[in-house]
């Protein structure tokens, strides 16, 4: 597929995700019922549980890319991992803050430092660290390199993460899925799940893209000054 | 004390508020870099 062609689909499929979140949140906000102990409260599951579940598939993706890259050399891997790193970090912030927003009333804490909690702010800080120190690396085969392994060791707290709940003792309650959730909450919950997936899948490919053009510029010719000036590249 | 969160609107608000502004701030960020990033190739 052509590179324009294959952009319109990304901002096409990242549309998509908008509607679906739009659609799911106006169910999960207006049409679904409260629930019997937290209230109008659990309306934050809509978007807390497809943030958590999307922002572990990205870095999942940003795993596999990483493993690619090792294995094959190839740069596509390299920009892909770097476009799942962001998004997944982005992702797991947005996560910490509506976990937080969503403890404050259910716990009266915006924070305890409990095995789920602790292992997402693990993730948080690792992955956004990786991301950060990235971008100090000049060369690009020892930052792909570098960045591929750092990846690899700091998605072991990935699966910590998830199993967290049932491993220890937890103030998290268990994982939502359809089968520990109310059916009267199911369709929101698939909704934006799905909006959140498209969405991700949309700008995972768009920065994959300014990814794969960066390193592009990085290695192109130099210019003659004269036109690297006009060009506004020096 | 019944056990049973009362209210409770204004954090539901604050959570969907800061997704939006997050998920939105983020896709016009790529957008923009995108769109300000020198083209080298015709493919990927």
């Amino acid at each position: 597929m052509r590179t324009a062609s294959r952009q319109r689909t990304a901002v096409a499929v990242a549309l998509a995700g908008a509607a679906f979140l739009l659609a799911g949140s106006g169910w999960g906000l207006f049409k679904a019922p409260p629930e019997v102990f937290m209230g109008e409260v659990q309306r934050i599951m809509y978007v807390h549980v497809p943030t958590a579940w999307n922002a572990m598939l990205a870095l999942s993706f940003a795993f596999g890319c990483a493993l690619a890259f090792l294995f094959t050399g190839d740069w596509k891997w390299d920009s892909r991992l770097e476009a799942a790193l962001e998004v997944g970090v982005v992702l797991s912030l947005l996560l910490c803050a509506q976990g937080a927003i969503w403890a404050k009333p259910t716990w009266g804490v915006w924070w305890d430092w409990d095995p789920r909690l602790t292992t997402t702010a693990v993730l948080l800080f690792a992955f956004a660290g990786i991301l950060a120190l990235r971008g100090f690396v000049d060369d690009p085969v020892k930052r792909a390199v570098w960045t591929a392994v750092a990846v690899v060791i700091a998605y072991v707290d990935v699966p910590l993460v998830y199993f967290s709940v049932r491993w220890w003792n937890s103030l998290h309650q268990l994982q939502s899925t359809p089968e520990t959730v109310s059916r009267a909450f199911h369709w929101p919950l698939r909704i934006n799940a799905f909006g959140v997936l498209f969405l991700m899948i949309g700008l995972v490919e768009l920065r994959a893209r300014l990814a794969w053009q960066r390193r592009a510029a990085e290695s192109a010719p130099p210019l003659p000054s004269g036109v690297a000036v006009a060009t506004g590249r020096l | 004390m019944r056990g049973v969160i009362e209210g409770g609107w204004e954090f539901v608000i604050a959570a969907y508020v800061i997704t939006a502004v997050v998920l939105l701030g983020y896709a016009f960020s790529v957008c923009w870099r995108l769109w300000k990033a020198p083209r080298h190739d015709a493919g990927r």
